[in-house]
Order: structure tokens, then sequence, then C-alpha cells
């Protein structure tokens, strides 16, 4: 059987450059459809590495008490009055939870910075507790952190983001400068390493970080971000969780029939919510892409058809002269999956550039081992489907009706 | 026995509601080496013996045996695989494949045969083509050859498998007197290197050229006699 399937191919290509335009034509709509689907997949693979990537910021093991969740379908107006967060909790919740094993603090507001002339609008000013750097993933670049001390007196000190350190100090080291948040003069003690977007949006890097008692100090009202971050192991993110919100419904005074009024958010919140996202985005895409495929599917078949047609003489000579059922069947069957096999490997190629472009400019996207496999395979396996119904006719037909066929 | 042995064939199609019988009991022997014509106005079964004899159809009832192999109740497959090994066909519209060259359409009916090596299936096409005086045409395309190379090409692709009978259908039909003339003196040759030759035809100058002749009427073998040539 070897012999001929090597002898089907040889027909299968002479045929297929006797027909070039025709050929061409009909392997587009395979090219598209496998575009279509090595790109989808590219891109979920990209947008998925973009979002672990983004998970960093948000520890695996933290717990996040605050107001508003970070996802849900709650009535607005029953969250918008909920008490704020009392980050005095803060205390208290390290006290009485086991699995805590670091409780911070954090309130935030967006003030203007200046440095003599220069001036840097709208920075998302972060109070924070000491321990911050260990529930978070800021690093030092330059100088140093504040201590418990500065925290605890409310010293005016400050850390720069890497983007705040390049607009006020363009040049020159900002260490020990002092720089005006408002009416404030704060002295730079440090400045943070580049940590990139939050979600491709929110840069850390954009932010200045002051000690939270500072922050109390001099912002007052109840504007603003507050939060309580809970670091917990984390296997055990879940019990702690349940744990958390009995100590924090304990600390409200809350009556067992009452609701939560605060929020337990955490990284799980934004997972699940992103896979919904996926599913939904990559559920629709595929089922687009099918349809490219099936639309190209059909187009082969019809060409495959017409070729069944045109070549019935053919057919006739090559049973008269011994070819089987099977031989025809193959001889066709080849036919069309050779136009596919090749339109999906073109389809990959431009696809493949199409995602390293994506990549360079956009975000990460390689096209995996994995994903080229699967196209190489969905296209010859559409040539079969699509050239098994023309390859069956063209079998089965009687020699001597397709020897007297004009 | 025989190398044809055909007994009471019937070819019987149902056309609405009458019985159209294209072969009504039909018997006929040929030896090896035989050259027989068949003839016949149109209508008289002519064509279908020949299917039948070509193993491009089965009969509705009857014994067939082909070099001592029953014929009459095989499959598709099986049919395929006789007329691979056994028949080699000369047609009318001599039935080249119009894209490939004189080898590779010489060459065809090897690839079906399977069990031979590609060297070896060019080497045996060259050697038909010669035997056809074709030699030097391996490489012409069917549009790059006269009407008689075409059908000597189509006798070389007969020719090639060794068959135990080559079935000519009209194979002067489609030729001008000449050209057709040659062709028949190619059949003759071959007759004579030992070949069984089966020719159907409605031509007298043409059936002449064998030695017997078959003369078929409404389904019925007419007359089953020796040509002059077969006399001698």
């Amino acid at each position: 059987m070897k012999s001929f399937f090597w002898e089907n191919l040889r027909i299968a290509l002479s045929e297929l450059w006797g027909h070039k335009t025709r050929s061409i034509l009909t392997g587009t709509g395979i090219v598209i459809g496998i575009i279509a689907v090595s790109l989808m997949s590219t891109l979920i693979n990209g947008v998925d590495g973009l979002f672990e990537e983004s998970m960093k910021f948000l520890g695996r093991g933290n717990l996040y008490v605050e107001k508003w969740p970070w996802f849900g379908d709650e009535d607005w107006w029953t969250l918008r009055n909920r008490p704020r967060i009392e980050l005095e909790m803060a205390d208290e919740i390290k006290e009485r939870s086991q699995y805590a094993m670091v409780v911070a603090a954090e309130r935030g507001r967006s003030a203007n910075l200046s440095y003599k002339e220069l001036s840097a609008e709208n920075i998302y000013i972060h109070g924070v507790t000491a321990n911050y750097p260990e529930v978070s993933t800021v690093d030092v670049e330059f100088g140093r952190f504040f201590t418990e001390s500065e925290d605890r007196t409310g010293a005016q000190v400050v850390l720069l983001g890497s983007e705040v350190a390049k607009t006020l100090f363009p040049q020159g080291n900002p260490i020990d400068k002092m720089i005006f948040a408002g009416s404030k003069r704060f002295r730079v003690i440090g400045v943070l390493a580049e940590m990139g977007k939050f979600m491709g949006a929110f840069s850390n890097d954009t932010q200045v970080i002051i000690p939270l008692a500072t922050f109390n100090k001099i912002f007052h009202g109840p504007w603003g971000r507050r939060s309580i971050t809970v670091k917990v192991p984390e296997h055990l993110v879940e019990d702690a969780k349940e744990e958390l919100r009995g100590v924090v419904r304990v600390l409200r005074g809350l009556k067992p029939e009452e609701k939560d009024n605060f929020a337990i958010n955490q990284q799980n919140a934004f997972r699940q919510s992103y896979q919904g996202i996926k599913l939904a985005i990559g559920g629709t895409g595929m089922i687009i892409t099918a349809l490219s495929l099936l639309v190209g599917g059909i187009g082969i078949a019809n060409i495959m058809f017409v070729s069944v047609k045109e070549r019935t003489r053919e057919i006739g000579v090559r049973k008269a002269l011994g070819a089987t059922r099977r031989q025809i069947q193959g001889q066709f069957l080849i036919e069309a999956m050779v136009i596919t096999a090749s339109g999906g490997l073109v389809g990959l190629i431009i696809s493949t550039i199409i995602s390293m472009a994506i990549s360079e400019f956009l975000f990460p996207a390689n096209m995996s081992f994995g994903v080229a496999f699967m196209a190489i395979a969905l296209s010859a396996g559409v040539g079969l489907f699509a050239g098994l119904a023309p390859a069956r006719k063209g079998a089965k037909l009687d020699p001597i009706e397709a020897l007297r066929y004009e | 026995m025989s190398l044809i042995q055909v007994k009471d064939l019937y070819k019987i199609y149902q056309m609405g509601n009458t019985e159209v019988r294209a072969l009504d009991g039909v018997s006929v022997s040929i030896d090896q080496n035989e050259y027989v014509s068949i003839m016949g106005p149109s209508g008289s079964g002519k064509s279908t013996l020949m299917n039948l004899l070509g193993c491009l159809d089965t009969p509705t009832s009857g014994e067939f045996f082909m070099d001592g192999i029953n014929v009459a109740t095989m499959g598709d497959d099986e049919l395929a695989h006789i007329r691979n090994k056994k028949i080699g066909f000369v047609f009318q519209t001599f039935n080249l494949l119009p894209k490939s060259t004189s080898l590779r359409n010489v060459e065809l009916p090897l690839i079906y045969n399977g069990e031979i090596k590609a060297h070896e299936r060019r080497d045996m096409a060259i050697k038909a083509l010669t035997r056809v005086n074709l030699g030097d045409r391996v490489s012409h395309k069917p549009n790059e050859l006269s009407g008689g190379q075409r059908q000597r090409v189509a006798v070389a692709r007969a020719l090639v498998n060794n068959p135990a009978i080559i079935l000519a259908d009209e194979p002067t039909g489609n030729l001008d007197s000449k050209t057709g003339e040659e062709i028949m003196s190619l059949f003759d040759e071959l007759h004579k290197q030992g070949n069984t030759i089966i020719l159907v035809t409605h031509e007298e100058h043409i059936a002449a050229h064998a030695s017997r002749v078959v003369r078929l009427l409404d389904g019925k073998i007419a007359v089953d006699e020796a040509t002059e040539k077969g006399k001698k």
C-alpha cells in the first residue's frame, strides 16, 4: 500500500500544479482558518502569560480586607454605605488570627508633587506600614525603606516610584533631596525598582510611598483607598479567609444575622473572573474559527466534487487498468489533504510572523509547538473530512459508464 | 482447458417493465494465442460481451472462466486485480491520460500491480514502448503525438503487464485507413509473437485480420467460424 501513497501524492501534486489558480483559491480558505486558529490559541497563551505576570503583584497568600469587593454583583448602594475600613484593626487582626503571618495596612490617594521647578501631577500617594515590603513585591533600588519608628512618629520621608524619580530628578541622585507633596516637605530616602504594569494598565512605577502615620497626619477625610493586607500561608489561604472573616466580624461587632459589611479580596477573585472572561472570549473565538475552517472545508469538498466530475474518464481508465476502489478513493483523499495541509502550513507561517509582530509591539505571544502541531493536524483533518464524500463518489463510479463519459 | 471459457452467459437489464436481454445465452471458448474478431450490429450485445470479457462487468448468470479462474462471481476489487494482471485494453478513443508522458501512461498498469519496483516499472515500460516502435517518444505527452502514435502508446500500455488477452474495442475507429492498417499490422505482429487477441469491430476488413470471427445478433451468437485467413 505504501507505494500507492507516493503514487497518489505524485498524482495529487501534478494535478494541483496543473490547476494552480484553483488550488491557491481553494487553499486560501484553509489558510485563513488556520491563521484564525493558531493566532487565537497563541493570543490566549500570551494573555495567560501576561495575567500570571500581573498576578505576581498580588501575593498568592495575601488576603485584602477592604470595603469594596473586587468582583461581584452586590448592590452598589449597599456597598457604598458600608463603613470604611478602620486601619487600626490591623494590630487586632494580627493578635487574634492564627494564620496571619504579617498584617499590613495601607491608604492611598492622589496628589501633586514637586521638586524645585519640576512637578509631577496626579501621583498616587501610598501610605503604608513599615512591614509593607513583606506583603508586596516592591523592591528598593536605591536608598532604603522607612523603619517602624519612622512610621510610628510620622516622619516625613518618601520613596519614589521609578517613573516619578525620572520625572522629578531627570539627572542626579534624588536621595536626601526634599520634595513637596502639596505644602508638606518630604525627604527622599529611596527609589523603587521598576515594576512594570499591573494587568497592562495600572503601574506601580508612578506611585510614591510614605509611612501610614504620616499619611494619616497629613491627609484627613474619608477619601481614598483603605486596605488591610493579611499574609497567610499559601496552602491555607481558604481556611485563613474564613478565620479572618470571623475575626473582622467580631471586631466590627456584627450580630450573627447581619451580613458582612466588608470584603475579603484575594488573588483568586481575579483568577476566577479572568478564567470566566478567557472562557467566553476563547469559546467565542473557537466557534468563529471552527466556522471559518468549516467554510474552508466546504470549499474543498466542492472543488473535489468538480475534480471528480471532470476526471470521470480518467477514473474509468484507471479502473480499467486495475485500480481498486480504495486506490481511487486514496487518490482523491490525498489530493484534498495536500491542499489543506499546504494551506495549513502557509497559514501557520503567516500566523507565526503575526505573532512575532504582536510579541514585538504588544505583549508576549509565542507560537508554541503544540499550537503548530494542532494547526497542521487540524488542516489535514479538514482535508480528510472534506475529501471523503467526493473521493467515495469517484471510487464508486462504474468503469463502463466512466469510460463512456464525455 | 481453454484460456476463456464462457457458458450460458446472460446479461439482463430491467428497463422499467421491459426486460432487455443484452446477452441471451452465449457460450464461447477461446484458446491461447487465438486471434478472434467479435462482430455484430449495434444492439447485438457486442459491447456487453466485450465488457464481460474485459471483466468490467459481471453477468446476470452463466459461467465465465478466465485462465482457469471463475470470474463470474467476483467482487469489484477482485475484478480490478484480474483486469490488471490478465487483460490489456485498447480503446477506440485511446484513453490515455492527457497530462502524463507516454512512459507514465504505459507504467500505469504496473503501478496498480503494486508489486513492481519503480526502476523495474520504467524498464518494462520502455521495453513495451520499444516493441511498438516508440522507443524515442517516451517523454512525449499525448497531445504531442499523432493519432497512430497515441494508439501505439495505448497498445504498449496493454502489453506491458504481459496480459493473458489483449482486448481491443474498435482500435482503428478513430484513425484514418492508412494509420489503421499500421495498427492492425501491429496486432498481427503481436499475435505472431504468441499473444491472444480479441478484436471488437464492425468493419469486415478489420475483422479479416483475425483467424476467427464470432458474429452476434440479438444477444446470441449467430455465426462462429474461421476467417479466410484462419482457413489457410
